[in-house]
C-alpha cells in the first residue's frame, strides 16, 4: 500500500427530509488498499458509495476520490471508479459479451482494446463459454460475477462494491471474495460494503463500523476487537422462541443481572452475550435459565470477533 | 366453495386497482360516447349526407334552381351554396375531402338545355373514393330527373305545336316553364312509388342509410368484451409470476378449480361490463335492448363466457406481461373485424363473409342484431348462443390441457 | 460516439422483443390487411365490389288485355332475372307475399320485394296510383340500397312516360284542346324512348349531361379499395408510432428500475448525453418504424402515399411529432407500473379523438374534424391525407410545420423534465 490516500471522505452527511441517512462520516482509505464498510441493513453504507459514486450529491461534506472531489469534479472521479451495485445491473435481454461491450463504450473503451479486455474480463470472471447466452437465463451467482466483470472493464483505480454476495451460492461467493483478493494483489483500493462480518474480517485492511448512519469504529480486525477487550462471546440457543413477553422479560432481565455479563441481545431462539469470564457466567446463566423454566439447547462460547464489538459499541446484534 | 374464494379474492384485487376500475368502466363509456358522437344518435338533427358544393353561374333560369331543389331532396347529398372565391377553389375542397362533389353550372345551361341544345354542367369528384363516386352518383341522378323534365317539356310543347301553333317566343317560353313545373310537381308525387320496409317483427321501422347506431351499439357492445381478454389473460400470467399460482397448488385445490375461479372472477367483471354498455346503448343511444331481456342476456352470458375463456387460453399460453398484451390485442383485432363488430360483413366480400361467420363475434353480432333490428324473440339467439357457447367450452378445456403450471 | 452507442443498443433490444416488433408492424399491417381482404381481395381492382343480393319477387300484378296483356309487374320480374344483373341482384320468384317475408326473416334472402295486383293498371290509367313494396333485411343497407336503386330507376321510365301524357294533356286541356289517347300516347312513347337512350347511355357510363372532372391531385389515381387501405393505413401507422414512441420512451423509467441508469450515471458520461442517448433511441426506432411501414404498405396494398419529397416530408413530421410526445408523456410518469394506463387508455383516446379509427368513414361531424386538430395525432392524420388525396409538397408543408413545432415542444418539455429528475 502507498502513502496515497485512494479516498479521503471529510464530514459526509445525507439528509432525506428528517431522515439523516449519513451523519458526519470521515474515513480515508490508502490506495491499494481495502476498506470494508460493515453494518446492518439501513446503516447508510449504500448512502454513502452512492456519494462517493457521484449518484448522490451530499447534503455537507466532500471526499475525494483519488485526489478528485466528488462535487466539483465527479466526471474525473467516474472515469477512476468502477463501480459494482448491490442490484444486478445488467440488461436482461443482451447477452453476456453484449452487456460487456456496451458497457465498455460507456466507460470509453473502444475498438480493439475493449475487445480485448471484454475478453480478458469474461476470463477473469469465468463466463467465457457463456458469453453468447441472454442474461434473462443466467443463474443468480453468473449473473453478479457478470454485474463485477462490467465494473472491472476499464481497469478502474478503484473499485466500489455494494454488498456483492448477498442472496447467491456458497461456491459462488468464494470465487466473488477470491476476485476482490486478487484484484487488490493487482493493485486495485476497494472499498467493499457488507452485513457479513466474515467477509469484512477476510478481505479488509481496515473496516470501518457503521450505524445509523456514522462510523462508530474504525480500524484493522485486530484493533477493532480490542475493543471488547478480554470479553468473551458465548452464543446460546433455547428452546422457546421467547415470544411471551413476560418469558423473554425475566429471563433476560436475569441474564443481564448476572455477574460477569456485560451485554445481552436476543434474536427468536439465539442469545448472544459478552462476559468478563465464560467459565464463571456459565453457571449462573443456567441457573437464572433453570429459575424462568427456560431451556438452553446449545452453547458456544467464541473468541471476540466483530459481530462481538458491533454488540458491544450498539447493544444489538449485527444481524437484527 | 374454494373457487368462490379464489373469485372473491379476484374480485377485490380488481376493485383496489383504480386503474383497472378506470379500464373497466370508463373505457366503454368513452368509447360508445365517441361512436354516438360520430354516427348520431336516432332522431338527431345533423344533416349526415354528403355536402356537394353547388355553384351557380345561371341564376336567372328556372332550369339551374330546379337542379339544386332535387339535389336537396336527394337522399344522399346536400348542396352547398359556393360564392365566386369559394367556386374557384372547389377542387381543392374536394381533394381535400370538404365537399363530396361540386357542380358547376355555366351561364346559359337553362336556355341552351330548353332549347334541346347540350349544355352539361361541370362537375368536380373523385370517383376513385367512395363519397366522391357516391355523390356523382347522386348528381348524375338529378340531373337525369331534371333532363327528363325538359324532354318531358319538349315533348309537350312540340306535340301541342302541331295541334296550335305558338304566336310567340314568349307564349312556347311560358309554355315550356310551366310544363317544366306540372313535371316537377308530379314527380314529387308520382303515381308509382316504392315503399320501404324493414322485416322486423315488432315495427316497420324504416332504416335509413344514416342510422347506424344499433350497428354500432352492438358493434361496441362486442368490441369492448373482447377487450375483457386483457384481463383475464393478465391475471393468470400474474399469478404464476407471484408465486401465488404455486402456493395455490401445494393446496387441496385441483388445477380446474384454480382455473374456474379464476375464470368466473373475470365472467363477472366481464358481465358487469357489458351491463354498463347496455344501459348506456338503452338510455342515451335509445337502443331498445329492454325489449328482450332474457336473449339479450343469453347473447352476453354467451359472448362473456367465450372471451373468459379465450383469455384463459391466452394467458395459459404467454409467459409474461408483455405476451399477454401482444397477443390479446391481435386476437381483439382480428376478431372485431372479423366478426362485424367495426364493419358490416354486408360490405365485405363473400368469402371474407364466410370466414367472418366463423368466429364467435360473428355469431354474437348476429344474436343482438336479430333482437334489436330484426325485433326477433329469444328463439332468434338460441343458434348463436349455442355456437358462441360451444367455443367457450373448447377453448377453456384447451386452457386447462394446455395450463403451465410450473 | 456514446449517445449512438445507448441508441443503438436500445434498437437492438426493441427489435429482439417480440412484443416490440408485433406493435411495431405486424399489428398495423394486419389490421390493413383485414380491412383490405374485406373489401374484396387483392383480385379485382377498380371499384368496392359487393357481393350479389339475394332477392324475392311475389309478382301479384295483372296484366292489361286491352294493351296486349301489357304487365309491368312481368317486365320488371325478368328485368331483375335478366343476365344484365346477375353480378348485383339473384331474383327469384316466391309465391306469396308471407312467404317472402319469411324468406328475409330466415336470412335467405336480403330484400323481398311485392309487385301490387293494380302496378299496370296504375300505370296505364290517367289518375291511377301503387306502391311497390320492397321488405329488407334490417341488417342489410347496401345490398337493399342497390335493389331499391334499380327498381326506381326501372319504374321511373314508366312513371315519367305517365307524366309527360298527364301534363301535355293537363296544358292542352287548360288551353282549351282535347287531346286524344293516341297524341298523349305519342308523347309518353317520345319519353319512353329519350329514357332509354339516356339509361343506356348511364350504363356505358357515358352521360353527356355532366362533364366530369378529377380534383386537382399530384399524384397518380389509385383504386378504391387502395385509397381505403391508404387512408386505414395511415390512421393505423399513426397510431402505433405513436405507440411505440412512448413505449422506447418508457425505457428511460424501466432502465431506472432495473439499476441500469443508475450504473450508467456513473460511468463518465455525462448525463445529458445518456439522456440524448435514449431520446436518439426513441426516434431512431419510431424512424425504422415509418420507413418499414410506408414501404410495405405500399408494396402489399397498392397505396399511393405521393412523391418521395412529400412523402419524405411527411414522415420526419410524423417522426419527431410522435418522439416528442412519447418522451413528453413518459416524463410525467413516475414508475412503470403507471405506463399501462397511459399507454393502454391515454393514447387510444388521444388516438380516438384524433381521428385515427374514423378514417375510412366519410362525412364526419365538421366539429368532430375540429376536435381532431387538438390532438397530435390530428394532424399527423391530415398531412397523410392530403398526401393520400394527392397533396404536394406546397400541400404538406404547413402541415409538416405544424408537426415539427408541436414535436420540438413536447420534445423539449419532455427532456427539461427527465433532465430535472435525473440530471
Amino acid at each position: 500500500m502507498s502513502d496515497q490516500k485512494a479516498i479521503e471522505v471529510r464530514g459526509l452527511y445525507k439528509d432525506y427530509g428528517g431522515v439523516h441517512a449519513v451523519q458526519g462520516v470521515d474515513l480515508q482509505v490508502d490506495a491499494g488498499e481495502i476498506l470494508s464498510l460493515l453494518g446492518p441493513n439501513g446503516a447508510g453504507k449504500t448512502t454513502t458509495l452512492s456519494m462517493l459514486s457521484c449518484l448522490l450529491t451530499p447534503t455537507r461534506g466532500d471526499a475525494l476520490v483519488m485526489g478528485h472531489s466528488i462535487r466539483s469534479d465527479s466526471m474525473a472521479v467516474k472515469a477512476a471508479i468502477g463501480v459494482v451495485p448491490q442490484d444486478i445491473a445488467l440488461y436482461p435481454d443482451l447477452s453476456a459479451r453484449e452487456n460487456l461491450v456496451f458497457w465498455g463504450k460507456m466507460y470509453g473503451l473502444r475498438g480493439a482494446t475493449l475487445k480485448q479486455r471484454v475478453d480478458e474480463v469474461l476470463q477473469t470472471i469465468g463466463l467465457s463459454d457463456r458469453q453468447k447466452g441472454a442474461v434473462s437465463k443466467f443463474s443468480g451467482g453468473m449473473k453478479r460475477r457478470l454485474n463485477i466483470g462490467i465494473g472491472l472493464l476499464h481497469r478502474p483505480q478503484v473499485l466500489f462494491l455494494d454488498e456483492p454476495t448477498v442472496g447467491i451460492d456458497p461456491q459462488s461467493r468464494r470465487s466473488i471474495l477470491d476476485s476482490v483478493k486478487e484484484l487488490n494483489r493487482q493493485g486495485m483500493t476497494v472499498l467493499y460494503t457488507t452485513h457479513y462480518m466474515e467477509e469484512a474480517q477476510e478481505l479488509s485492511n481496515h473496516i470501518a463500523i457503521m450505524d445509523q448512519g456514522k462510523v462508530i469504529a474504525y480500524g484493522t480486525h485486530e484493533e477493532l476487537v480490542k475493543i471488547v477487550g478480554g470479553l468473551d462471546r458465548i452464543d446460546l440457543t433455547i428452546s422457546v422462541p421467547l415470544t411471551t413477553k413476560d418469558e423473554s422479560a425475566q429471563v433476560l432481565d436475569a441474564w443481564r443481572a448476572a455477574e460477569g455479563v456485560r451485554k445481552v441481545s436476543a434474536e427468536n431462539g439465539h442469545v448472544t452475550l459478552l462476559v468478563d469470564d465464560s467459565n464463571q457466567a456459565l453457571p449462573r446463566l443456567f441457573e437464572a435459565a433453570a429459575n424462568a423454566g427456560v431451556r438452553i439447547t446449545g452453547v458456544e462460547v467464541r473468541e471476540p470477533n466483530l459481530e462481538a464489538v458491533f454488540l458491544h459499541l450498539t447493544g444489538r446484534a449485527l444481524r437484527e | 366453495m374454494r373457487i368462490l374464494d379464489l373469485t372473491l379474492k379476484d374480485l377485490t384485487q380488481v376493485l383496489r386497482d383504480r386503474k383497472a376500475l378506470l379500464f373497466l368502466v370508463a373505457m366503454p363509456i368513452v368509447f360508445t360516447l365517441f361512436f354516438s358522437l360520430i354516427f348520431g344518435s336516432q332522431g338527431g338533427t345533423r344533416d349526415a349526407r354528403l355536402p356537394v358544393g353547388f355553384a351557380n353561374d345561371d341564376s336567372s333560369s328556372p332550369l339551374s334552381t330546379h337542379l339544386l331543389a332535387l339535389l336537396q331532396d336527394s337522399d344522399a347529398v346536400r348542396p352547398v351554396i359556393l360564392d365566386n372565391k369559394q367556386a374557384a377553389k372547389a377542387g381543392l375542397s374536394v381533394r381535400d375531402g370538404k365537399l363530396a362533389a361540386a357542380v358547376s353550372v355555366l351561364q346559359g345551361f337553362g336556355a341552351a338545355t330548353l332549347a334541346g341544345q347540350p349544355a352539361p354542367v361541370s362537375v368536380i369528384a373523385a370517383t376513385n373514393d367512395p363519397a366522391g363516386e357516391t355523390a356523382s352518383n347522386a348528381i348524375d341522378a338529378a340531373m337525369t330527373r331534371l333532363l327528363g323534365s325538359v324532354q318531358i317539356a319538349r315533348s309537350s310543347a312540340q306535340s301541342y305545336e302541331k295541334l296550335k301553333p305558338f304566336v310567340s317566343a314568349a307564349e312556347r317560353q311560358a309554355y315550356l316553364e310551366q310544363a317544366l313545373s306540372m313535371t316537377s310537381n308530379a314527380w314529387r308525387d308520382p303515381p308509382l312509388s316504392v315503399l320501404v320496409e324493414s322485416a322486423t317483427a315488432q315495427t316497420s321501422h324504416v332504416r335509413t342509410a344514416q342510422d347506424n347506431t344499433d350497428q354500432s351499439s352492438a358493434g361496441s357492445i362486442v368490441q369492448f368484451t373482447i377487450y375483457g381478454l386483457i384481463m383475464s389473460a393478465g391475471v393468470l400470467v400474474l399469478e404464476r409470476k407471484s408465486g401465488a399460482l404455486q402456493r395455490l397448488l401445494t393446496t387441496t385445490l385441483r388445477r380446474w378449480e384454480v382455473l374456474a375461479g379464476h375464470a368466473l372472477a373475470m365472467l363477472l367483471v366481464v358481465l358487469f361490463q357489458e351491463v354498463v354498455l347496455i344501459g348506456f346503448g338503452q338510455l342515451f343511444m335509445h337502443v331498445d335492448y329492454a325489449r328482450q331481456p332474457l336473449a339479450i342476456g343469453l347473447v352476453s352470458v354467451a359472448l362473456a363466457l367465450w372471451v373468459v375463456s379465450l383469455g384463459m387460453l391466452i394467458g395459459a399460453l404467454s409467459k409474461g406481461e408483455e405476451q399477454v398484451i401482444m397477443w390479446s390485442l391481435l386476437a381483439m383485432f382480428v376478431f372485431a373485424a372479423m366478426g362485424g363488430a367495426w364493419f358490416s360483413l354486408e360490405f365485405t366480400s363473400k368469402t371474407f363473409s364466410a370466414i367472418g361467420h366463423l368466429t364467435p363475434t360473428a355469431w354474437a353480432m348476429d344474436g343482438f342484431q336479430n333482437v334489436i333490428l330484426r325485433g326477433l324473440g329469444v328463439h332468434s339467439v338460441l343458434q348463436p348462443v349455442g355456437i358462441i357457447l360451444a367455443y367457450a367450452a373448447a377453448t377453456f378445456g384447451l386452457a386447462v390441457w394446455r395450463f403451465k403450471f410450473e | 460516439m456514446k449517445m449512438w452507442d445507448i441508441a443503438l443498443k436500445d434498437l437492438v433490444r426493441s427489435f429482439r422483443s417480440a412484443f416490440a416488433v408485433t406493435m411495431m408492424f405486424v399489428a398495423p399491417l394486419l389490421m390493413t390487411a383485414i380491412f383490405y381482404f374485406a373489401l374484396g381481395g387483392l383480385a379485382s381492382g377498380s371499384g368496392l365490389s359487393v357481393p350479389a343480393t339475394e332477392v324475392q319477387v311475389v309478382n301479384l300484378d295483372r296484366p292489361a288485355p286491352q294493351f296486349e296483356n301489357f304487365a309491368l309487374g312481368k317486365m320488371l320480374t325478368e328485368f331483375l332475372q335478366s343476365d344484365a344483373l346477375q353480378g348485383v341482384v339473384h331474383a327469384t320468384a316466391a309465391s306469396d307475399g308471407a312467404s317472402a317475408r319469411e324468406a328475409v326473416n330466415q336470412r335467405m334472402a336480403g330484400v323481398a320485394i311485392i309487385l301490387p295486383e293494380n302496378l299496370t293498371k296504375a300505370l296505364l290509367s290517367a289518375e291511377g296510383r301503387a306502391s311497390i313494396t320492397l321488405i329488407q333485411d334490417p341488417t342489410l343497407s347496401l345490398g337493399p340500397g342497390i335493389v331499391k336503386g334499380i327498381i326506381s330507376q326501372f319504374v321511373d321510365g314508366y312513371t315519367g312516360a305517365r307524366i309527360a301524357a298527364n301534363v301535355f294533356a293537363a296544358q292542352a286541356r287548360e288551353r282549351g284542346i282535347q287531346v286524344d289517347v293516341a297524341t298523349a300516347q305519342d308523347v309518353a312513347l317520345q319519353y319512353g324512348m329519350w329514357a332509354s337512350a339516356s339509361a343506356q347511355n348511364r350504363n356505358n357510363g357515358q352521360n353527356p349531361a355532366i362533364e366530369l372532372q378529377a380534383p386537382p391531385s399530384k399524384s397518380a389515381a389509385t383504386n378504391q379499395r387502395a385509397l381505403l387501405a391508404g387512408l386505414i393505413m395511415a390512421g393505423m401507422m399513426i397510431f402505433f408510432t405513436f405507440f411505440t414512441a412512448a413505449a422506447a420512451a418508457e425505457t428511460i423509467l424501466t432502465e431506472d428500475e432495473q439499476g441500469t441508469l443508475a450504473r450508467l450515471f456513473t460511468t463518465a458520461t455525462p448525463r445529458t448525453i445518456i439522456l440524448a442517448g435514449k431520446f436518439a433511441g426513441v426516434v431512431m426506432l419510431v424512424l425504422v418504424q415509418v420507413v418499414v411501414l410506408v414501404l410495405v404498405s405500399g408494396r402489399a396494398f397498392g397505396i399511393y402515399w405521393g412523391d418521395a419529397m412529400t412523402v419524405t416530408l411527411l414522415c420526419v413530421g410524423m417522426v419527431l411529432l410522435a418522439s416528442g410526445f412519447g418522451v413528453f408523456i413518459m416524463s410525467f410518469i413516475k414508475n412503470t407500473r403507471q405506463t399501462g394506463t397511459v399507454m393502454g387508455g391515454g393514447l387510444t383516446i388521444s388516438g380516438m379523438l384524433g381521428g385515427l379509427f374514423t378514417t375510412g368513414f366519410q362525412n364526419l361531424p365538421r366539429a368532430y374534424e375540429v376536435i381532431n386538430l387538438f390532438t397530435p395525432h390530428g394532424w399527423a392524420l391530415r398531412g397523410w391525407k392530403t398526401a393520400l388525396a394527392g397533396g404536394g409538397v406546397s400541400d404538406v408543408l404547413p402541415t409538416v410545420l405544424v408537426m415539427l413545432g408541436l414535436g420540438a415542444v413536447f420534445f423539449a418539455i419532455g427532456a427539461l423534465l427527465f433532465r430535472k429528475r435525473f440530471a
